[in-house]
């Protein structure tokens, strides 16, 4: 067991490295090779950011607060995580796409990357630089800044989502648009629920 | 037969063929221009469409895209 999460480890490690140097390639190799243990170091990344989340945003540094605050975050990732990818599956399945449940979440966990990415950069920044940002230079400078690193992250994740659509349910690139129109609406209402119940004011897909 | 090469190059060669190529009509070869730069390192344009479109954002909105920044910096 050990030893299989090692490999697992190592495994998540090149193919997040691979995600920025090779994505074709590299969701290739985790749609053929890829294993649910993998989710392992994945959900060791995500808990440090529900950490430093909990950390940046609790009204009050206090255990009680804290651990609340972070169960509420991983759940509805979770949560988040897995409506998303069935409701993708299920619309991909119903356009004729092939292929298992299983192997498709793999795929899709990994387009949190960039998500993670994003949303532990913006943590960092809210407690380094705290908004509101001004119309000085300055802060017009750092908005450009923040706004093209956020496009980056954005686009990245696009491409991610379009692979893992590919590689997960063996569709082309129309069938793939289908897929996101269809589903686009579901996801505004559930983004809005979010933000209705508190959770995120931007979500966590 | 057990040569191994050739056995390396039928796996590469059944992996590499599982997906049909994807064509979009009298847009495949603009479709296989684009998608050539995404698949190996796709960050330089990433960066420079990102740029690109912010700096056309500033613009169009001059300062006011202090105001997105604001909001998405308090969307975490």
């Amino acid at each position: 067991m050990a030893e299989a999460l090692i490999l697992s480890v190592y495994s998540f490690m090149r193919s997040c490295i691979g995600i920025i140097t090779h994505p074709y390639e590299t969701y290739r190799r985790i749609n053929g090779k890829g294993t649910l243990l993998e989710l392992v170091p994945m959900a060791a990344l995500l808990s440090l950011y529900f950490a430093t989340n909990a950390m940046v945003k609790a009204p009050a540094f206090r255990p009680f607060v804290l651990t609340r605050h972070f169960i509420k975050t991983s759940v509805s990732v979770v949560v988040t995580a897995l409506f998303i990818s069935l409701l993708l599956w299920g619309v991909g399945r119903l356009l004729g796409g092939k292929g298992e449940y299983k192997r498709f979440f793999l795929g899709w966990a990994y387009t949190l990357i960039p998500t993670l990415a994003w949303f532990l950069f913006t943590s960092l920044l809210y407690v380094f630089i705290p908004p509101p940002r001004t119309t000085l230079p300055t802060g017009v400078a750092l908005s450009v800044v923040f706004l093209t690193v956020s496009a980056v992250l954005f686009f990245w994740k696009l491409i991610l989502a379009y692979l893992s659509l590919r590689f997960g349910l063996k569709l082309d690139l129309i069938r793939i648009f289908g897929i996101l129109l269809i589903s686009a609406p579901v996801i505004g209402l559930y983004s809005v629920g979010m933000y209705r119940l508190g959770i995120f004011r931007v979500p966590f897909l | 037969m057990n040569d191994p090469f050739y056995e390396r190059f039928q796996k590469r060669w059944n992996e590499i063929t599982d997906l049909p190529p994807q064509t979009v009509g009298p847009f495949t070869p603009y479709y296989k221009m684009i998608t050539k730069r995404l698949k190996v390192m796709p960050f330089p344009i990433l960066v420079l469409l990102s740029a690109g479109i912010i700096i056309a954002l500033f613009v169009v909105f001059g300062s006011g895209i202090t105001f997105i920044t604001t909001v998405l910096q308090r969307g975490f």
